[in-house]
């Protein structure tokens, strides 16, 4: 377990904080959670990070915003987008713009697997 | 006999006295003697003549003389000094005594007191003489006439003026010296006055000394003695030259601005007062000339005594210094005065040709407006150099004043046709007319618009009653109201429907206010507006307002549904994360207790979290500030078809209503209830979604239910649901469909209760189910509804939601 991928969480909802990373360490992943796009991008996992499960709508720098960044920087991590707000219009635009996955909230362990065995499979 | 002679003397009223031809005394009688207190030895011989005036005495001494020598009677008078040294008059009468042969031997004289006779004449002469020098002294003439028509006397003035003598005049036949034309008419008044004895009064002209006549005011007046007859007549003659050219020059101003109030064109009014001042002025020739419209030159205003080639050379000229007096006066907008042309030399060009036209004298006057702007000017021109009287000035002063209320008044004249028009055209366009009247005599004043909109010709006679016949009978009592209001001074703002001849409505609104005129009375001015174009469009506005609002209902819908969505997906989200996490912890080798126990103890929490969401999803429609209306629920019923018929045609959806006819209005938030039908439909569509083998049938029912409610149905033909179930369809998060999130029900049953009603579901008999509702008509308590907001928890530190649009 000492080269786990490290995946990092980006969401203001403290339960999806605090269940994510447990879930991410199952299926042997190191994670790192962030309430903010900011706090994340002044952390020094960015980096690091090998995959972003990522909020759309935050206060602040929403998670879109934050995908441009990291274009812009040149960083670009692959994006799993999460969002609790179902508008069947928002995935297909995430798509487009590079993500590789947008999950509606609730979805299931098992749906954020293939995402992630997605994203793990492709690089 | 000497004794009885010397009695008789002595009682003779007189002082008697005879004497020698040279005047030595030899007689004086004893009243002589008491008079004098002279003894009469010492007066007699020369000694009476100490009794006599030094003054008088040569004259007496030469007429005793007189009669000596041409032995006639004699009269004289001469005063005497009395004993007590006060001198009077006498009168002294004496005759001549002659001896046989014809000689003068004696003198006899007897003297009369005359003093107190000559005192009164004394007096009457002073009297005469002050008399004479108050009538010569009157400032008017004065003229005393024989009852045949001679002058008897003319005062000082009256000979002053005529230039003559009152030698002269005594010979002048009367009436000689008025006017020709006023001379026939004077001696008939004065034989009519002559023969009646009327006083006479006349006003005529007099010929001056100078051969000017000016007008004089005669009043004659008829002295009588004491039997009443007439012996002299009195004139008295005013001069009121003065007065007469006032009187002249205000009935010309007065006619002048007549022609100003008649609206005479301009130029006839400008000719006219040109007119009066050559006439009023004499010897004089009038022009006026008025800056065009650009401001920049002269244009002709009237000129009626001036050659025509003259006035063509100056229209047209630039207003400015070196044009002419003309311009200059407009431009300085001052008075320019040029006494003398020929040595004139501000305008080169112009003075010689005014020269030419015989002028030489120019006074130019601006004509200003009465904010002070130079509309023209007034020019006087005369054949000889002049210089203005101060008289000519006022003259001139007044008339530029009426130039400039004629000019004035035609510009205002135009403006106000335009304005009028403008007026006009403003009432026809806003279909406003506007209104004035005396509610008391019952007097009309209405714009054209007015009559358009009542539909009268302009020619009819307003009354109240022709009023009331056009207005809805339903409405005249308000319009009875509203003018009855107004007789009391009082505004009315009201609307009514006129009822015009073809059978047509018109909606009109009328806004009055009260006010007093001048005089006192009650006049009511106010405007009259035709609202049914405005009240057509009105309606059609409200459709589409109402067509909004359905679309903004089931917006709001949406919104609610997404903000739902969201606060219970977040917790869920943490659910099924911890729940899946939890799994794999218990199936690893070793199983991970603690953590399995931790992520347990997380899907609780935030299963409690979710419940909460919904706890207060619940709170906001149970309470809250609801709004209570009044609503027929089959018209929103049919509403609610209406909005969703696109969407229900193509889920193949076939409506039947069943709406009752007798349902009672009730107390509700339309809204809200609209909200939970439209719930019910949506339900049902879904229901049906997967239905092939039947028709899709949704059959909505009201109808009047027990203890005054009102019941609702849905009945769809769909998947249905097993009567074990009938309850928990009401949970949160219950839901038979795959896309549902189990909340629609949830909320729709909250609604209902906070109407104090109740929901309920029932299986069909055959497939689908139904879905009721019934509310009381009133509700006992007052209902309520709260924000969207209200159902998020409370914020967490590190958790707050805010829905950005992506």
């Amino acid at each position: 377990m000492v080269d786990r991928s490290l995946v990092s969480v980006i969401d203001d909802d403290k339960s999806v904080r605090e269940s994510l990373p447990d879930l991410l360490n199952e299926f042997g992943f190191a994670a790192q959670a962030f309430s903010s796009a900011e706090e994340f991008l002044a952390s020094i996992y960015v980096g690091q990070t090998k995959c972003l499960i990522l909020d759309v709508a935050m206060p602040g720098m929403s998670g879109p915003d934050l995908q441009r960044e990291l274009a812009l920087r040149g960083q670009g991590i692959p994006i799993v987008f999460i969002t609790a707000r179902r508008d069947n219009g928002v995935r297909p635009r995430l798509i487009e713009a590079g993500a590789m996955e947008c999950l509606f909230k609730p979805f299931s362990d098992t749906a954020l697997l293939r995402a992630l065995d997605a994203v793990f499979r492709g690089s | 006999m000497e004794n009885e002679l010397s009695r008789v003397v002595d009682a003779l009223p007189g002082l008697v006295w005879t004497a020698l031809p040279d005047g030595h005394a030899d007689f004086l009688n004893s009243r002589w003697l008491e008079y004098t207190g002279l003894g009469s030895e010492e007066a007699k011989g020369k000694g009476w003549l100490a009794a006599i005036h030094s003054d008088d005495m040569p004259h007496l001494l030469e007429y005793l003389e007189t009669i000596v020598a041409s032995g006639e009677t004699g009269e004289f008078e001469a005063r005497m000094r009395r004993f007590d040294g006060a001198y009077r008059w006498f009168h002294f009468q004496a005759s001549p005594l002659r001896d046989p042969m014809g000689r003068v031997i004696r003198l006899c004289g007897i003297n009369r007191d005359i003093e107190d006779r000559r005192r009164a004449d004394e007096a009457v002469r002073v009297l005469e003489g002050r008399y004479r020098a108050i009538v010569d002294g009157l400032p008017a003439i004065v003229t005393l006439l024989s009852t045949d028509g001679h002058v008897e006397h003319a005062n000082r003035y009256m000979l002053e003026y005529l230039g003559t003598t009152s030698e002269e005049m005594r010979d002048r036949a009367v009436g000689q010296a008025f006017h020709p034309d006023d001379r026939p008419e004077v001696l008939k008044r004065w034989s009519h006055s002559a023969e009646t004895g009327v006083p006479y009064d006349f006003e005529a002209r007099l010929r001056r000394a100078d051969g000017v006549y000016r007008w004089f005011h005669t009043s004659g007046f008829p002295l009588r003695d004491t039997e009443g007859r007439i012996f002299l007549w009195y004139f008295l003659q005013t001069d009121i030259e003065d007065r007469k050219r006032a009187e002249a020059l205000l009935f010309g101003e007065k006619q002048l601005l007549e022609m100003v109030a008649r609206g005479d064109s301009r130029s006839a009014v400008l000719e006219a007062l040109c007119r009066l001042v050559e006439r009023t002025a004499s010897d004089c020739y009038c022009s006026v000339v008025l800056a065009d419209s650009s401001g920049k030159r002269v244009e002709h205003g009237a000129a009626p005594s001036l050659p025509s080639t003259f006035i063509n050379s100056i229209i047209g000229r630039p207003i400015n210094l070196e044009a002419g007096p003309c311009g200059m006066a407009t431009y300085l907008n001052e008075q320019i005065i040029s006494v003398d042309l020929t040595s004139e030399t501000r305008w080169p060009s112009w003075c010689p040709m005014a020269l030419k036209h015989g002028l030489q004298a120019c006074w130019s006057t601006p004509i200003s407006s009465a904010d002070g702007k130079a509309l023209g000017a007034f020019a006087i021109y005369h054949k000889d150099p002049k210089t203005p009287t101060s008289l000519l000035q006022d003259l001139i002063e007044q008339f530029t004043h009426i130039a400039s209320i004629a000019v004035e008044r035609v510009q205002n004249d135009a403006a106000l046709k335009r304005s009028e028009a403008l007026l006009a055209q403003a009432q026809t366009l806003s279909l406003t007319g506007s209104f004035g009247c005396y509610v008391a005599t019952d007097e009309h004043f209405w714009s054209g618009e007015t009559f358009n909109i009542f539909g009268y010709e302009t020619s009819a006679n307003i009354s109240f009653k022709l009023i009331l016949e056009r207005v809805h009978p339903e409405d005249r009592p308000s319009i009875e109201q509203a003018i009855e209001s107004a007789a009391n001074g009082l505004g009315c703002d009201c609307e009514c429907r006129l009822l015009m001849p073809d059978g047509t409505l018109k909606h009109v609104h009328f806004v009055a206010h009260g006010t007093r005129d001048h005089s006192g009375r009650v006049e009511c001015i106010g405007a009259v507006q035709d609202m049914t174009a405005h009240r057509r469009s009105e309606e059609a506005l409200g459709k589409a307002r109402s067509e909004l609002a359905h679309v903004a209902r089931v917006t709001s819908l949406g919104e609610l549904t997404a903000s739902i969505a969201h606060e219970v997906n977040q917790p869920l989200s943490g659910i099924i994360t911890n729940a899946g996490t939890c799994l794999r912890m218990l199936a690893a080798d070793p199983p991970n207790l603690d953590g399995a126990r931790e992520t347990a103890r997380r899907t609780i929490r935030d299963g409690n979290r979710a419940a909460d969401v919904v706890a207060r999803l619940r709170a906001l429609f149970a309470k809250g500030n609801t709004v209570a209306d009044t609503v027929d629920l089959n018209e929103a019923t049919r509403e609610v078809i209406a909005l969703l018929l696109k969407e229900l045609q193509r889920s193949r959806v076939v409506v039947h209503t069943e709406l009752a006819g007798d349902l009672p209005a009730i107390t509700a938030d339309r809204v809200q209830l609209q909200q939970v039908i439209l719930n019910l439909f949506l339900n049902a569509s879904d229901a049906m979604g997967g239905v092939e083998d039947r028709p899709r049938r949704l059959r909505v029912r009201t109808e009047r239910a027990e203890d005054d409610h009102v019941c609702l149905s849905v009945q769809d033909a769909g998947v249905g649901f097993g009567p074990e179930n009938a309850e928990r369809l009401f949970d949160a998060f219950y839901t038979t469909k795959l896309q549902g999130m189990g909340i629609g029900l949830s909320v729709s049953r909250s609604i209902v209760e906070s109407h104090q009603g109740r929901m309920w579901a029932v299986p069909n008999e055959g497939p689908g189910a139904t879905f009721s509702f019934s509310i009381p008509c009133r509700p006992a308590r007052p209902i309520g509804v709260n924000s969207v907001s209200a159902i998020r928890p409370p914020a967490e530190t590190d958790a707050q939601h805010i829905v950005r649009t992506l």
